[in-house]
């Protein structure tokens, strides 16, 4: 083994032309990797270590290819100027690693040599959570970039007795194989060897499907959907030109179609297997649901809750990067079943997003009466509307909840089985028939309906984010990720400041609301 | 009669039937399911369920809700056209409702474990018993106990026996108890607690040679790479003595010990450089192959596992971390000094100093007849990963003849009453199903490069009616067999490797209604939110809202 480092290293550091790069390539970013479970582009791969280990895709002025492939030369012998910085934003954490008050980064490097000290560490944290899951994290970053150093994360392809064997770098680059491409191209015998596997993996498994990864990671539909989507609000509410708002809320569902039918296709399932697809998908899924809505009950009202629910679900997408993450990983085996996880878990995560549409237009009714003007004539319009999107959403949702029991009595044997999931999907529900019956019976008035209204979603984004962020036990907490509780909590806090300062008698309701109309 | 009629039937059906008490209801469901969720994030399922979901109260208040539906109903007739889906829904709900009373009064939900090349009938159900089984008679007493969270009275007598209280979740709290048998001196029954220490860890471990000792108390355990082994005391004198054998000839039942060389009895070496010791015991021979085996061996090179006299070779506790502990003694092999080594431990007293990570061990109590025993006492359980980390014992206390007992679902109590056997268990019901199961394998595939599993496989055969059918039975895809239903729940691993599978095992009677039910409760909703044209509250002059 030292031998062919040695022979590799020669070779390496005596052609001018690499000098500093070596092979690490641009080119490279299309190579087929093993990763997680999935095939994906190098570059993909490359682009979530780093945003793991750095917080940031590129490092200094290098594509993470370049970064992620330099790196690995050091499994190959070959010591490489690039450093990389964990960010360290724990307080505790920041003490622990003697860092000053101003100073969020340490070089991996440096971790390294305090590596049994951060393992002794984490196994002794007993009762703070949030301290143990940052050291937790900050461990299995070191060990994957122990492992990228090593050369052994970056895996090829190679087919040996007809099977499809993955090799690490250090094990694949063999003298033979310098030697014999050394003849062929010899001022560059390493990047040739490296771009075959692309072919050598494309005729084995007859297909370059996921090279479709590639450009799905690069085009970045998620904030070009939020930039037509913050246009289009604010050429609907500031500048008030709905048609040219319709046309870019319409542009920015079929950008967040096309993301969701490339996952789809990466994937090869349904597209609402992580937070980060139920968000994208209930987002997407409202949006158009309010379009819909907003044509056939001839209501531009529609429009403006789609494109102000549309807002949030992006900025999640696009900034809560700590707790909804893009990558793309295999499924749980429970949840492998394509019908139902497109049946039952889209009409769920659909009904939340007609829930939601009620929930903007609650809010900012509240909002126009405390800070703005609203005529009662006003206010009964807006509770129709929201009373609409209820009626959708509630129907959808104890269809989504039945089709979640068949599911569940189809793979597990029992219909109901008082899953913290399926109960408050259940308690869902039932909030939402209350408000139903007691607004079919007049029995909620118009006002209360409202403020009502706008604190019910608190139950949906329990439902849905605070049982893996919170409960995070049973069945279903296949979603969990961290920083989630945090959100939560802010968002029920909001809620709450929002429901009661509103609550406070205000003399923007005008009764003679039909007079100021005229 | 009188009362009867006084009662206004027709305003209690209009209070059933009216939104108020709709809301209620619906609110009381609510809140019990949101304390339920939080109950089970903390203190696991079963806690819940026996708290919450399964109680009588949150029964009582679903009957409720079902009772709102059908007085809503009743309220409405006749039928009017703008109502029919109202009418569907509410029917569907009842059909849902009666369905569920179906499956929970008849139908069968429990989990069936099945290991290698065994065959299995047992499906193990939800609800606790306790099982009194007299072997001599062949009579076996089964009852219920209750399906509570906490802790409860029974007082219930079967012959002698009487079942005090059951604790459903409870810790063991570490108590010396009298033995109820008596030993005699000859017998080594003695029991030591220590207190183990080095630079990462720091543990206290009882260990017993007590018959009646529990599980939890044994006579030998493990802490990472080093063995804790206990023997009677009188053991040690013969682990003091260095001598060249490096063989202790003992009496498992006494203890009685002594060395080859004490006895002037050769160690022979046969062709194959096997050694091998040969006793004169009882006007007979006995050979003993000592670095192969603790047992004799008789002339075909079989081991007698129950002879009493047993050979042990020290040799072979050289290697790795051994320590041997007798109770006020303790001894291991010094590779340094490269001998045995015995110390002496006093309760309270010094550490002894081990060779290993710096290690050192005391002893903090040691008692020679008392039986170190965990009594239960009630707790609140907690969930970590789906598993319980505290509070899993199920005990029941007893009263047998004046004096007091427990038993629970880890240590069965086996005892005589005036003579008699009697074996007493906490378990689950049980129920045998008409034809036997066996895994032939259990496969667990993982996602490629990954440990992360991708699907768990098991596949069974059936034997019925002297067939043997094959099946495969995975996540989505149960097997069916009369009535039953088998579905892929779990798995585990035995101390050999082996996996063994758990199947979830199902029998619905009530599926039907709640499949009807379901159908009728979506329709019934799309046909009064969405196709009803007008309803009550539609303005339609509305078009007045406007953005700021």
């Amino acid at each position: 083994m030292k031998k062919i480092i040695l022979f590799i290293l020669l070779i390496l550091t005596s052609s001018v032309t690499m000098a500093e790069s070596y092979f690490c390539k641009k080119e490279l970013e299309v190579l087929p990797t093993l990763q997680g479970g999935r095939v994906k582009p190098l570059y993909v791969h490359a682009a979530e270590a780093m945003k793991s280990l750095t917080g940031k895709i590129s490092v200094n002025d290098l594509g993470p290819v370049e970064a992620f492939c330099l790196i690995s030369l050091n499994g190959m012998g070959l010591p490489t100027e690039i450093k990389l910085e964990a960010r360290i934003d724990h307080v505790d954490l920041m003490k622990f690693l003697n860092l000053s008050k101003d100073q969020h980064s340490i070089l991996y490097e440096e971790l390294i040599a305090k590596e049994d000290a951060i393992k002794n560490e984490a196994r002794s944290i007993k009762d703070n959570a949030s301290y143990k899951k940052a050291i937790g994290k900050l461990y299995d970053n070191l060990f994957l970039y122990k492992e990228i150093k090593s050369g052994e994360n970056w895996l090829f392809p190679t087919v040996k007795n007809g099977a499809l064997e993955w090799l690490p770098l250090v094990a694949f680059l063999t003298e033979e194989k310098v030697i014999a491409q050394k003849q062929l191209t010899p001022m560059d015998p390493f990047l040739p060897i490296l771009l075959n596997t692309k072919t050598v993996y494309d005729q084995f498994s007859g297909s370059e499907k996921y090279e479709l990864e590639l450009y799905y990671a690069k085009a970045g539909l998620a904030s070009w959907a939020l930039t037509l989507t913050i246009l289009a609000l604010a050429t609907m509410v500031l500048f008030k030109n709905f048609n040219i708002a319709l046309g870019l809320a319409s542009i920015s569902a079929l950008v967040q179609l096309i993301l969701i039918a490339l996952r789809v296709i990466i994937s090869g399932r349904a597209p609402i297997t992580n937070m980060y697809e139920t968000v994208l998908f209930s987002g997407f899924g409202s949006l158009t649901l309010a379009l819909v809505l907003g044509h056939l009950k001839k209501e531009k009202l529609f429009v403006y809750m789609g494109l102000g629910y549309n807002v949030c679900t992006l900025m999640m997408l696009n900034f809560a990067n700590g707790m909804l993450t893009a990558t793309i990983s295999p499924l749980v085996p429970v949840l492998r079943d394509n019908f139902w996880l497109s049946t039952h878990v889209t009409t769920v995560i659909l009904s939340y997003g007609a829930l939601a549409l009620s929930w903007i237009l609650a809010n900012t009714v509240l909002f126009k009466r405390k800070w703005g003007k609203i005529t009662k004539k006003e206010e009964l319009n807006f509770a129709d509307i929201i009373y609409t999107t209820l009626k959708w959403g509630t129907t959808m949702l104890a269809g989504g909840v039945i089709l979640g029991g068949v599911w569940a009595d189809y793979s597990w044997g029992r219909f109901w089985g008082w899953d913290p999931k399926e109960t408050w999907s259940l308690i869902v529900l039932c909030t939402y028939m209350a408000i139903l019956h007691g607004r079919y019976t007049t029995w909620i008035k118009t006002d209360r309906f409202i403020t009502i209204t706008a604190g019910a979603f608190m139950s949906v984004m329990m439902a849905w984010f605070g049982v893996n962020y919170i409960l995070a036990t049973g069945l279903h907490s296949y979603g969990f990720s961290e920083g989630g509780a945090i959100f939560l909590g802010s968002f029920f806090l909001m809620q709450i400041i929002v429901l009661i300062i509103t609550s406070v008698k205000s003399d923007n309701i005008n009764d003679q609301g039909i007079d100021q109309q005229a | 009669m009188n009362l009867f009629k006084k009662i206004d039937w027709l305003k209690i059906e209009k209070f059933i039937g009216s939104l108020k008490f709709a809301v209620i209801v619906i609110s009381l469901f609510t809140i019990g399911m949101i304390i339920g969720t939080f109950l089970e994030s903390y203190f696991g399922t079963d806690f819940a369920n026996r708290a919450v979901y399964k109680t009588t109260a949150f029964m009582f208040v679903q009957f409720g809700i079902l009772l709102s539906i059908i007085f809503a109903a009743i309220l409405r007739l006749p039928p009017k056209k703008r109502l029919y889906g109202f009418y569907t829904i509410h029917s569907g709900l009842l059909i849902i409702g009666m369905g569920s009373l179906i499956t929970y009064v008849a139908g069968v939900d429990g989990q069936i474990t099945l290991a290698p090349n065994e065959p299995n009938r047992q499906v193990i159900l939800s609800k606790d018993i306790i099982k009194i089984t007299y072997p001599t008679e062949g009579k076996q007493i089964v009852s219920y106990l209750p399906y509570s969270a906490f802790e409860s009275s029974i007082n219930e007598t079967y012959d002698n026996i009487t079942v005090k209280n059951y604790i459903p979740f409870a810790e063991g709290r570490f108590v010396w108890s009298d033995s109820i048998n008596k030993y005699s001196d000859e017998n080594p029954v003695h029991s030591s607690k220590y207190h183990f220490k080095n630079a990462f860890a720091e543990q206290d471990l009882i260990l017993s040679l007590h018959p009646e000792a529990g599980s939890d108390f044994q006579s030998s355990t493990t802490m990472g790479p080093l063995t804790f082994t206990y023997y009677p005391y009188k053991l040690a004198k013969c682990f003091a003595q260095n001598n060249p054998s490096k063989i202790i000839i003992w009496n498992s039942e006494t203890a009685e010990c002594f060395t080859p060389e004490e006895k002037n009895i050769p160690v022979k070496i046969t062709g194959a450089n096997n050694r091998f010791v040969v006793l004169p015991y009882n006007k007979t021979f006995i050979t003993f192959f000592p670095d192969y085996s603790p047992f004799p061996m008789n002339t075909k090179l079989q081991t007698d596992e129950k002879s009493i006299i047993r050979a042990f070779s020290k040799k072979l506790f050289e290697d790795k971390p051994n320590l041997f502990l007798f109770g006020k003694k303790a001894a291991w092999f010094d590779k340094g000094l490269s001998k045995w080594v015995v110390s002496d431990l006093e309760v309270g007293g010094n550490p002894a100093k081990l060779p290993w990570m710096n290690a050192e061990i005391s002893l903090t109590d040691h008692q020679d007849h008392l039986v170190p025993f965990n009594i239960p006492i009630p707790t609140i359980p907690i969930q970590k990963n789906g598993n319980l980390i505290k509070g899993d014992i199920r005990a029941v206390q007893l009263e047998i003849l004046g004096k007091e007992y427990w038993v629970t679902n880890y240590s069965p109590l086996s005892l005589l009453v005036r003579g008699k056997k009697i074996i007493i268990e906490v378990t689950k019901e049980s129920l045998t199903l008409p034809f036997e199961l066996a895994l032939t394998q259990f496969k667990m595939d993982k996602d490629p490069g990954t440990n992360n599993p991708a699907s768990y496989e098991s596949f069974v055969k059936l034997f019925s009616d002297g067939k043997t059918t094959n099946h495969h039975v995975f996540m989505n895809n149960p097997m069916k067999k009369s009535g039953f239903t088998f579905y892929q729940a779990s798995y585990s691993q035995d101390n050999q490797g082996q996996y063994n599978t758990t199947l979830a095992v199902n029998v619905d009677q009530g599926r039907t209604w709640k499949y009807l039910g379901s159908l009728m409760l979506v329709f019934g909703a799309i046909w009064h939110y969405n196709l009803n044209s007008k309803t009550k509250d539609q303005d339609k002059n509305k078009k007045t809202g406007k953005l700021a």
